[in-house]
Order: C-alpha cells, then sequence, then structure tokens
C-alpha cells in the first residue's frame, strides 16, 4: 500500500504535467480562495494585534483598569464601545489613590476624555478629543514631547498639552508654546506639543495627534465636578509583577466597591478585545465569502476530473485488466485532484500574503504570520480536494472495464 | 506436450453470455462448456463474432454478467470478491489485447513496469524486471521510448512483455500476433511456447492457422458454441506438420483432426 501511494503521487505528478494548461487553470481557482482567506485571516489578524503590539512595545507591564464588566464575546456589534462611554463611570478618584499604594505599582494615572470645542485662530476638527488626566500619563503612554513640557503639579492649573496635528489645525503651525487655546470657552496656555506619534488606534482609545491633555482636576471642574474616569492606566514595577499587581488591584477595589464586581483589570490581549473582536466579526463574514470562492475553485476541479476520467476510461480498463482494484482507481484519481488543490494551496498561501502585505501598505498594521493561517489553508484546501474529487474518483473506479476498454477502439 | 498435467485450470459449464434485452437478445456465448487443465495452450479460433473475445473477458475476469458456472482453480468464480477477483487479475492472469492497449502517456519501460504496481513492488525493482523482459523481446533500447513513437510491431511486443511481467500462470492472448511480421510472431510465439514449457496455461485466440502448431490444443468456435476441440491429440497432430511448410486452411485441417479422432474411437 505504500508503494502504492507513492506511485499514486508519481502518477499524479505526471499526468498534471502531461495537461499542464489546463491543470494550472484548476489549480488557480483554488489559489484564488486560498489567496483571499490568508490575506483575510493575516491581514484581521494583524489589526486585532495592533494594540498588544504596542503594549508590548511599552514593555509589556501595563495594565488597564476599565469600569464596567469587560464581556467576553461581542453578541451585537452595534454595541461595542458606544454604550461605554457615555454611561457612567463606576471608576473613582478614591479608586486612583488604591491603586497607587497597591504593591509593585509603578504609576497610575486616570484617563478622561471630554467632548467639546478646541478653537484657537480656527476651531479643530471634530476628531480632536480632550483628555484630563495627571502628569504621569506620560511615563505610563510613553508620550514624547516635541517642544515645552508635560502636565505638571507645579504648573498653572489652565496648561494644555496639544498634540501635533491639533497644533497644526488651530494655531497653524508646530510650534504653539506660549499661545492660548480655548477649550469649552475657558483659555488655556499651551506647554508642550507633541512630538507625531501615528497610531490613531490604541489601548487608551485616544489619538494623541489630536488630544488636548489638561489637568485632571481642570477637567473634572469642566465636567461639574465629576470624576468620568474611562480608564486607568496602570504600570506595574516590572512585567513578572503584571499579574501579582492585577491580582491585588482587583482585590482592593472590589473592597472600596463594596464588594461588586463593576468594572475590569485588563492585561495583554484583553484590552483589545473590543476592537479585535470586532475585527473578528468582519473578519469570519468576509473569510465566509471568500470560501465561496474557494468553493467554486472545488467545482473546477470536480469538473476537470470528470474529463480526465472520460478521457482516460480506456487506461481504466488497462489498468484493471492488469489487476487494479477499484479501490487502487479511486486513490488514483483522488490524490490527483489533492495534488490540484494542494498546488493551489500553497500558491494561494504565497499570494496571499503578497496581497497582505501589499494592502498593509496602507493601513497602520502588518499582516501576521502564524501557524494557525497556514494550517486553516492547508485543511480548507485538502477538503476541498477530498470532497470535489471523490465523486469522479469513485465514478472512476466503477467504470465497467471491458466497457473502457472498446470506448475508443 | 501431452504431458499436460490433470488438474483443470478452468472449468466452464453452460457458460452464457447474453447482449440486449427483449427482442434484441443475442447470445454472444449460448452454452460454452469447456475444461482447460494447467499447462494446456490452447488456441481458440473461429470467424469475426463467434464470441472468442467475449469468453476471454469472461476468462480473464474483466466480465462477471454471464449466466452459467465457472470455475478458476476449483473456486467458483461467481462466489469471489471485486478485490480478489482484481488480486487474481494481478497475480495469476496476463492480458494481450486485441488492440495494443498501452497507456500513450507513460514510456514503453513504464507501460511493462505497469502490472507490478499493483503486485507492490518498489519503483527499482519494477524497472528491473521490465527491463530485463523488454531485452526479451529485443526491445531495451527502447525503453523510453514513448508507444506513440514504435511501430505497430513493436508496440504488440510491448504489450506482450507487459502481458509477462507479472508471470502469469494463464495468459489470456487476444491476436497476440495479429500485427506483426512473420519474423515478430516467430519471436513471440517462441515466447509464448517457452513460457508454456515452463509450465504455464495460454489461451490464445487467432485467426492465423499458422499459429496453432505452436497449440496443444484447438478449438473452433462458431456462433456462440465450440465447434471442434482437438483435446487429446492437437499436439501429436500439430507436431507433424511442419512448420516451414504453407499450412492448409482452417478448415482442412479440422476436418483432417476429427477424422483422425473418428478413427480413434
Amino acid at each position: 500500500m505504500r508503494f502504492l501511494l507513492i506511485n499514486h503521487v508519481q502518477n499524479a505528478k505526471q499526468s498534471l504535467k502531461c495537461s499542464r494548461v489546463r491543470s494550472t487553470l484548476t489549480m488557480l481557482g483554488i489559489t484564488i480562495g486560498v489567496a483571499s482567506i490568508t490575506t483575510i485571516l493575516s491581514l484581521s489578524g494583524g489589526a486585532s494585534r495592533v494594540i498588544s503590539s504596542q503594549i508590548d512595545a511599552l514593555g509589556g507591564n501595563i495594565a488597564v483598569i476599565k469600569p464596567g464588566v469587560a464581556s467576553s464575546t461581542v453578541n451585537n456589534v452595534a454595541q461595542t464601545q458606544s454604550t461605554r462611554d457615555y454611561a457612567t463611570s463606576t471608576l473613582t478618584e478614591k479608586d486612583i489613590t488604591y491603586i497607587e499604594n497597591t504593591p509593585q505599582v509603578q504609576s497610575a494615572a486616570p484617563l478622561m476624555v471630554l467632548s467639546g470645542t478646541i478653537k484657537a485662530d480656527s476651531v479643530a476638527s471634530s476628531s480632536s478629543v480632550i483628555v484630563a488626566t495627571t502628569p504621569k500619563l506620560q511615563n505610563i503612554a510613553n508620550l514624547k514631547l516635541r517642544d515645552g513640557q508635560f502636565l505638571d503639579n507645579q504648573l498653572d492649573k489652565n496648561t494644555v498639552v496639544v498634540g501635533l496635528q491639533l497644533s497644526i489645525d488651530t494655531f497653524g503651525t508646530e510650534s504653539s508654546i506660549g499661545k492660548i487655546l480655548t477649550i469649552r470657552g475657558q483659555n488655556f496656555t499651551v506647554v508642550g506639543v507633541l512630538k507625531r506619534i501615528n497610531e490613531p488606534v490604541n489601548y487608551n482609545s485616544v489619538d494623541f495627534d489630536n488630544a488636548a491633555i489638561i489637568n485632571f482636576e481642570v477637567g473634572k471642574s469642566l465636567n461639574q465636578n465629576v470624576a468620568q474616569i474611562q480608564q486607568i492606566d496602570v504600570k506595574a514595577d516590572s512585567v513578572s509583577n503584571l499579574n501579582k499587581v492585577v491580582a491585588s488591584i482587583n482585590k482592593t477595589i472590589k473592597n472600596s466597591h463594596k464588594g461588586e464586581n463593576d468594572f475590569s483589570v485588563l492585561i495583554g490581549d484583553k484590552i483589545s478585545q473590543p476592537t479585535s473582536q470586532l475585527f473578528f466579526m468582519i473578519a469570519k463574514v468576509t473569510t465566509a465569502i471568500a470560501a465561496i470562492s474557494l468553493i467554486v475553485g472545488g467545482i473546477g476541479i470536480m469538473n476537470i476530473m470528470l474529463v480526465t476520467v472520460a478521457e482516460r476510461s480506456r487506461e481504466i480498463g488497462i489498468r484493471k485488466a492488469l489487476g487494479a482494484s477499484n479501490a487502487d482507481i479511486s486513490w488514483q484519481f483522488l490524490i490527483e485532484s489533492l495534488a490540484i488543490s494542494l498546488g493551489g494551496c500553497v500558491s494561494g498561501y504565497i499570494l496571499g500574503y503578497i496581497i497582505a502585505i501589499a494592502i498593509s501598505k496602507f493601513l497602520i498594521f502588518t499582516p501576521v504570520f502564524t501557524w494557525q493561517i497556514a494550517i486553516t489553508a492547508l485543511i480548507v484546501s485538502l477538503i476541498t480536494g477530498t470532497l470535489f474529487g471523490l465523486y469522479p474518483a469513485l465514478r472512476a473506479a466503477h467504470k465497467d472495464p471491458i466497457e473502457s476498454l472498446h470506448r475508443y477502439e | 506436450m501431452a504431458d499436460t498435467t490433470s488438474t483443470p485450470v478452468i472449468k466452464l459449464h453452460g457458460l452464457q453470455k447474453r447482449f440486449g434485452i427483449g427482442d434484441a437478445e443475442t447470445f454472444a456465448l449460448n452454452g460454452v462448456n469447456l475444461t482447460i487443465n494447467k499447462g494446456e495452450f490452447v488456441a481458440i479460433m473461429g470467424p469475426s463474432g463467434c464470441g472468442k473475445t467475449t469468453l476471454l473477458n469472461i476468462l480473464g475476469l474483466l466480465d462477471r454478467t454471464y449466466d452459467g458456472e465457472y470455475e478458476l482453480n476449483g473456486t467458483s468464480v461467481a462466489t469471489i470478491s471485486k478485490r480478489k477477483r482484481a488480486k487474481i487479475r494481478s497475480q495469476q492472469i496476463g492480458f494481450v489485447f486485441q488492440s495494443f492497449n498501452l497507456i500513450n502517456r507513460l514510456s514503453v519501460i513504464e507501460n511493462v513496469a505497469l502490472p507490478l504496481i499493483y503486485k507492490g513492488a518498489t519503483r527499482t525493482k519494477r524497472l528491473i524486471i521490465a527491463s530485463d523482459i523488454l531485452r526479451n523481446f529485443h526491445l531495451n533500447e527502447r525503453e523510453y521510448y514513448m508507444p506513440y513513437q514504435l511501430s505497430g510491431g513493436q508496440t504488440q511486443r510491448v504489450a506482450i512483455a507487459r502481458a509477462l511481467v507479472n508471470d502469469p500462470s494463464i495468459i489470456l492472448a487476444d491476436e497476440p500476433t495479429g500485427n506483426l511480421d512473420s519474423r515478430s510472431s516467430h519471436i513471440i510465439m517462441e515466447e509464448l511456447s517457452d513460457l508454456h514449457k515452463r509450465g504455464n496455461t495460454i489461451i490464445m485466440v487467432t485467426h492465423n492457422p499458422r499459429l496453432t502448431t505452436y497449440a496443444s490444443r484447438v478449438i473452433t468456435m462458431l456462433d456462440g458454441q465450440i465447434n471442434t476441440d482437438t483435446k487429446e491429440d492437437a499436439s501429436s497432430i500439430a507436431n507433424r506438420y511442419e512448420i516451414h511448410k504453407p499450412l492448409r486452411p482452417v478448415k482442412q485441417k479440422n476436418r483432417f483432426l476429427n477424422r483422425i479422432k473418428r478413427r480413434k474411437k
């Protein structure tokens, strides 16, 4: 049986070589299907990794505390984040103090995103945000300044640090130190301009290029003296202590919230879960659409295999007369269709990555290379090859040898 | 070669083969009773359409739709499973077809090695055996030619080489020399009779009465039935003919054989 298998493979190779154009075109169907699946999976994987890779770049010792319980699955695509932004936060100012006092926590900074107009010479675009936070954010989020300094408790309360794009939009210049920015009708002096970060998607859900960062206390006063904390960024003193930190924060905040589990401490991939799950859902749908093209490719295989079987009915007759059993014949043709689909799989996988890399030049993320994608491509194409090769193979096996022998005489 | 052992390899009883149904029903074989012993060289003759090829297909286990009894080596063929039948074809039966029936996209040597695949031989072993047998047929220089690059005679020799490669105990040949010149015919017939001497059973359909001289037994068929059979004396009679002499027509020969038979009785 082992020798037979090797022989079938040799035979398939040879017969595919004999009708090269036909095999290549059939393979192309599978190639396109596998390529689209590979592209979608690698890009969606890349998209969901954007945030966690940022955290890794920051040292991997970041935890994020968010109000409410993070659901592990997205039930409703339309409801992933928007509701949480407008609901009253369960996190309080006291929690920040508790967290800062937790052992092994290096620093913690609350994030409070406010809405409102920002203007100076001209009004900033609607995509710009007002972020109220403490000076510690600079260290945690690794914000680098182009000019001036970050927020400081020693300074006047009404100071602001602006993102580079915001500075250009409102003042028309990159160097806006000392100029006056009006936020919600209140005047702020620009003390610093951030370097361009170019990470519109990140774990803070804030595009710092377009942000006006103000003092937490001032932010509170703009918000009727209520601290609406969207999230608290926590930095542990080392990566190895992160899990310990998460556990103790969980404990302390739970105590201060009277035992209610109305918050979540997230690390690693979990931070980006709402975003990445949205990506995953989109990816699932698009993969399903890509699978249709694979089915079309499969039908192509079946079609060509049926033609091959008809063409070779004499060969089938000869082989049977020379001692081939029905199983031998069906294996021969099944392996041939598997060879087509495997060829399509390999070329599709390569083509898929070429397309993904080309597309990622226009996106903020790069495609991921994981063994899961390779295995998916392999399994999917093997299933296609088997499924659509089975009927022609069985048909070949059940041909009457005498009829087959006399077919073309 | 009358020293044939008396074990019957093939035993047919009331064998019938029908084509068509109802009014269109015709019998290709209509009650064939035949026993072929181990080591016999049987030549089957008869006009076109008398059922020779059909008989050969049934004997070769290719055709299963017949009525009557067929015992191969003592077992009724009707009880043998499909898979087992393929195995018997692979190990015991060698086919030489009326048309050459080589696979066109395979080279000569690969065509010859084909039956060995289903016997489970490795590729190297297959090629060695195939090469050996091709040398016997003076085709060793054509090993890597494609079938369409050969002359008709060479093609048939390849086909015969293929039938012999498995060293089958029964060889079924449908006009093996039909497309060959006399020199090639001679080589092939010598090869067949050599196999016969080694104890193989050979059943050959032929139109050429000259070839019956190699046979130990000549059967003529007519309208799906066995017309004449030279069971006992075929070989001894045949030996009286000199091969190089022009032979008498078949009918004449059969008449002659029958006369002898009758006299014996």
